[in-house]
């Protein structure tokens, strides 16, 4: 899967998980840009982005997690593993 | 002055900026003698990592550490609404007898004392109600002392004859205890507690995020129990629903922690329960908010 299908997936599963219909995610996008992104939320989300990927994130991917770059980075990785 | 925590927190933000998130929604809002201890604590936490030729850099770094371990566990938390550890032996090989482990989460907890507003507040309500007990107390006990910060609090607010003991399975967070501490009144016993025997019972026993780290709970507050004195007060604190590398009970709701309280043989006296985390309306149902309760307790009759 490309990088930027990866996006677009994240952007929906954004929306649906912060119940916020205007979020436009971008690789530099990190926490302090949406209000909805909070620690709570964190969890959720990975939990949510594992189950729609269909991967297992280690603990020092998610360490590195700053912005949604490092996401991508981290599904893409885990995608062209398996 | 210098904010030396709101620098930390700067910090923070370079390195984590989801972490500085939580900390700036809730630390800015705190009252004056929040400014005052947290400026207190940080002075008195500098001179132990000078003392370890470190920086505070080295304690954020720890504390981050700390920080993504917990998110780890909560992420696992979220799929099976189980703690991942499962026996004393297991967090007992891979964490207190770790040396290097122990390092970075006894310097990541101290930290935390103060950047989660939640440990603070607990640490201001066990201030504000031991000044009730210091009449009675002579023989002062901390059950798994950690980094020492609560002894340290009740060695100022106790009187000067009172005698300080920490029991600790840990030679990393005694030694941390030690110089943090730096009181030639306190003893240090490198020691399980459940093989800890005392000539006279104690006054006053403070047990602070023990009881979720061992598998009986019902079995440690029995034998607290036994090494308190009929008229003491106990001290405790437990996080629930709250998944950390080490913790292995897993406590639900404030039921369940007042239940195992009343089978290993305690009443409460008082007792607080602040939750770690605000949740946002709507959320509710979807989030389960770690939260610590904590309690002074008596003896049953």
């Amino acid at each position: 899967m490309e990088k930027n299908e990866i996006l677009a997936r994240l952007n929906a599963l954004f929306i649906r998980e912060l119940d916020n219909k205007d979020i436009v995610l971008t690789e530099a996008t990190n926490a302090g840009d949406i209000k909805e992104w909070d620690s709570l939320a964190h969890v959720l989300l990975i939990v949510a982005i594992e189950k729609d990927f269909k991967i297992k994130f280690t603990s020092s991917e998610i360490m590195r997690m700053k912005n949604i770059g490092d996401v991508i980075s981290s599904i893409h990785g885990r995608l062209t593993k398996s | 002055m210098e904010n030396k925590l709101l620098s930390i927190i700067s910090k923070i933000e370079v390195l984590d900026p989801m972490n500085a998130k939580k900390l700036k929604a809730s630390i800015p809002f705190q009252d004056g003698e929040y400014w005052s201890r947290a400026n207190e604590f940080i002075n008195k936490y500098e001179r132990l990592l000078q003392s370890m030729n470190k920086t505070i850099d080295f304690g954020i770094e720890c504390y981050l550490k700390v920080c993504a371990d917990t998110l780890y566990e909560q992420i696992q938390f979220a799929k099976t609404r189980e703690y991942s550890c499962k026996s004393f032996a297991d967090a007992n090989r891979m964490i207190y007898g770790n040396p290097e482990v122990m390092e970075y989460y006894m310097h990541g907890l101290m930290l935390s004392q103060f950047l989660w507003v939640h440990h603070y507040e607990i640490l201001k309500y066990f201030s504000t109600e031991l000044i009730r007990y210091r009449e009675n107390t002579v023989r002062y006990l901390e059950v798994g002392g950690g980094h020492g910060l609560y002894i340290s609090e009740a060695i100022k607010l106790l009187g000067a004859e009172v005698s300080f003991d920490v029991v600790d399975i840990s030679p990393s967070s005694i030694e941390m205890a030690k110089s943090f501490i730096v009181n030639s009144r306190v003893n240090y016993y490198l020691q399980d507690i459940y093989l800890y025997v005392t000539g006279s019972p104690y006054d006053f026993i403070a047990m602070g995020e023990v009881l979720e780290h061992v598998e009986q709970p019902v079995e440690l507050l029995q034998k607290i129990s036994g090494l308190l004195s009929d008229e003491g007060k106990v001290f405790i604190t437990v996080p629930a629903n709250a998944p950390a590398i080490d913790h292995i009970y897993l406590f639900r709701n404030i039921r369940e922690v007042r239940d195992v309280l009343d089978r290993g043989g305690f009443n409460v006296i008082d007792e607080r329960v602040v939750f770690a985390e605000k949740v946002p309306q709507g959320k509710a149902g979807n989030i389960t908010v770690p939260f610590i309760y904590s309690a002074f307790l008596r003896k049953k009759k």
